[in-house]
């Protein structure tokens, strides 16, 4: 049971990470940094339905990670909702939040008559193909926090099969809305991103060795997570990591299987990506603190031996971010040692 | 207490042994079964040697389960101690820990503790809870005390009511803005004999284990006040000092065994039931029938908790809302619910 609300938890903050970007200060000043286009505007939405206005929006409300995607290319949302606090949401943080209202601290709740008197002309946020919802507006949200999607249309990339995908599907909207992605600064996250990216390839693909689990240890239960249902994990596969599935997701919550702390050490990576979205670029002291509180959770010989590498769970949105991350996991990659699990 | 109950001590007694080999019987199972399948031969020499051998099989037999079926032991001998003293104690058939404000007290202080203190582990809120427990009652206590009569029953469970109300109130305050201590105190709240080691138990065995001494001298006196405030006073009973005494080791059984495990419900409220079905109306019965029967129910729960989910486990609390709502109905329903 417990185990359920942990899942759900998880998910919902994943879920959650969708920033709407609402960029509505007061007047007609458009918040948007960018020159917007005139003219009939259009984008095709995660969802694959056509949005097509006869202006280009300026007025953005957007979720979390769909803000910092949009302000990645310079396009400035009037208004965010958040599905934690500001100071603790990894996509929030040092982001220039000056002039832009917050709408929303936490899962399920948007403060819908403050985004009405910034009168959007669009929301943004992730779709999600599993939910079919965008951020926001899911099942289980307050009723009252759905009513954001009457203010404007909602569109968004899709949480789909790739984080990759993803954040291409940002960069074409936030060209669509008039942003320079070309801009040399702008486009220079990506090229960083994409020489990232290849050696990332470059150093998993060489990596047989290497067997690999993402983990989301969490109180007296190890949650394993299912790639199938995390597009930052199926990049890394498809990118030549031997990432492993468990064997028995949850019946009833495919995103992990759920093992008791007797059962720790069912599986015996070589290298374990930490589920660390609460508690970014620490996972060195998160192991030596669960393996203090948990007698078992060294039986997995990887966290005896200190092989955890961060895993940027669920909130990925830009070049930069993603970058920054794979980086590291690269390293980790390129300095484990394969034969911990043996 | 007449010559009816003296003529059943003989078989009262061979049903006292009986449910302790039972308890014994059932802490076996639960350190040799469990969500892991570990061979009984292997179990048994981490038992016999108290050695992990460097294994899993051992740390999880030795580290886990040991501490485990103690505390399974020790906190259902407490909470079904304490919901018989309690409810002899203020006549109420429904009386359970909870409404001493103990849950709503010790609730608080670990979402406190969550919240401000940065603690994050049961390890560490463990004695958040117990101090708030004993907040709780003393306020709760001090409150009924007030005006002439001094603590009454009735004057203790309104003060019980609007003092959990009044806590209840502001650990909702704080989960309600604070989603991360809400997600945090859930496994708390859930009730569960899981994720607590040797720390743990070591800390609040020996409260619970005087507080079980305690709880089991107090026969006589319930049984005076279980005839009337009047009549007890006349069998020479200290009315005030009796209440006072045997509400302060309800505290420390409860307190200590909800800091440890979370509110686990139905133990303390239809254990003292089953016992006084068992028994009759002798409080030296009833209170050692509890201490033997709020084991066995809280060890077969967790036995089964830990069964039917593999590889994962469900917590006992659960476990015993599931189970406990039926059985409960059942003794009210069939059961002679003795007037108190």
């Amino acid at each position: 049971m417990t185990s359920r609300i942990r899942s759900a938890a998880l998910v919902a903050a994943s879920l959650a990470l969708p920033l709407s970007a609402c960029g509505g200060s007061s007047e007609a000043e458009p918040a948007s940094g960018a020159d917007a286009p005139s003219g009939p505007w259009s984008f095709t939405d995660g969802s694959g339905e056509e949005v097509t206005l006869d202006e280009t929006p300026t007025r953005i409300i957007a979720h979390a990670g769909a803000a910092r995607a949009l302000m990645s290319f310079g396009i400035e949302p009037v208004a965010i909702y958040a599905d934690e606090s500001v100071d603790s949401d990894p996509n929030l943080r040092d982001l220039d939040l000056d002039g832009i209202e917050i709408i929303g601290e936490e899962w399920g709740k948007i403060d819908v008559e403050k985004a009405a008197s910034l009168r959007p002309d669009l929301i943004v946020a992730d779709w999600w193909p599993a939910e079919e919802a965008h951020s926001g507006v899911e099942n289980g949200v307050e009723a009252t926090s759905k009513k954001i999607a009457e203010l404007a249309p909602m569109v968004g990339a899709t949480q789909g099969e790739s984080i990759l995908a993803l954040a291409e599907g940002y960069e074409d909207l936030a060209k669509s809305l008039g942003a320079d992605v070309d801009d040399a600064e702008i486009a220079a996250d990506k090229e960083r991103f994409e020489e990232v990216r290849a050696e990332f390839e470059e150093v998993a693909t060489s990596r047989d060795d290497l067997s690999v689990y993402a983990m989301s240890p969490y109180e007296d239960k190890v949650y394993v997570a299912n790639p199938e249902f995390a597009p930052e994990l199926l990049d890394f596969i498809a990118w030549g990591l031997d990432l492993k599935a468990p064997e028995t997701p949850d019946p009833d919550f495919p995103y992990w299987e759920t093992l008791s702390m007797e059962n720790a050490d069912k599986y015996q990576p070589d290298l374990i990506l930490w589920d660390d979205r609460d508690d970014l670029d620490n996972v060195a002291e998160l192991n030596a603190d669960y393996g203090e509180q948990q007698p078992t959770w060294f039986s997995i010989k990887a966290a005896e031996a200190g092989a955890v590498a961060s895993w940027p769970a669920f909130w990925l949105h830009t070049y930069g971010d993603y970058a920054d991350q794979l980086e590291q996991l690269t390293e980790a990659i390129r300095d484990a040692d394969g034969t911990v699990g043996d | 207490m007449g010559t009816e109950s003296r003529r059943r001590a003989p078989l009262l007694a061979a049903g006292l042994v009986a449910l302790l080999a039972l308890v014994v019987a059932l802490a076996f199972v639960s350190l040799t079964q469990g969500s892991r399948d570990i061979a009984f031969a292997d179990a048994m020499r981490a038992l016999l040697t108290l050695q992990a051998g460097d294994t899993m099989d051992g740390t999880v037999t030795l580290e886990l389960r040991v501490p485990r079926t103690i505390l399974g032991i020790l906190v259902g001998a407490a909470l079904g101690l304490a919901g018989a003293v309690l409810q002899g104690v203020t006549r109420n058939p429904l009386a359970d820990p909870g409404i001493m404000g103990i849950n709503a007290g010790a609730a608080l202080f670990v979402v406190v503790a969550i919240a401000w203190l940065g603690i994050t582990h049961v390890q560490g809120y463990v004695w958040f809870g117990m101090a708030g427990a004993l907040v709780a009652t003393v306020i709760v206590y001090t409150i009924a005390s007030m005006g002439r009569e001094g603590a009454t029953p009735v004057k203790l469970a309104l003060a019980g009511v609007a003092v959990t109300a009044g806590f209840a109130s502001v650990t909702s305050a704080v989960m309600v803005t604070r989603t991360d201590v809400l997600d945090q105190i859930r496994f708390w709240q859930v009730g569960s004999l899981a994720g607590r080691y040797e720390p743990v138990v070591l800390g609040v065995a020996p409260f619970l284990l005087l507080g079980t001494v305690a709880a089991l001298a107090c026969g006589r006196t319930l049984n005076g006040l279980a005839l009337g405030e009047d009549t007890a006073r006349g069998l020479g009973i200290d009315v005030r000092r009796a209440r006072w005494a045997t509400f302060a080791v309800v505290t420390v059984l409860a307190g200590a065994a909800t800091a440890a495990c979370g509110p686990i419900v139905f133990v303390g409220l239809v254990i003292p039931h089953v016992a006084r079905f068992v028994c009759g109306p002798d409080y030296r019965w009833i209170l050692p029938y509890s201490l033997a029967l709020g084991p066995v129910v809280l060890l077969l729960a967790d036995v089964v908790g830990r069964l039917v989910a593999r590889p994962g486990e469900v917590q006992v609390g659960v476990l015993l809302c599931v189970l406990g709502a039926p059985a409960f109905i059942a003794v009210v329903r069939w059961g002679r619910l003795a007037e108190l």
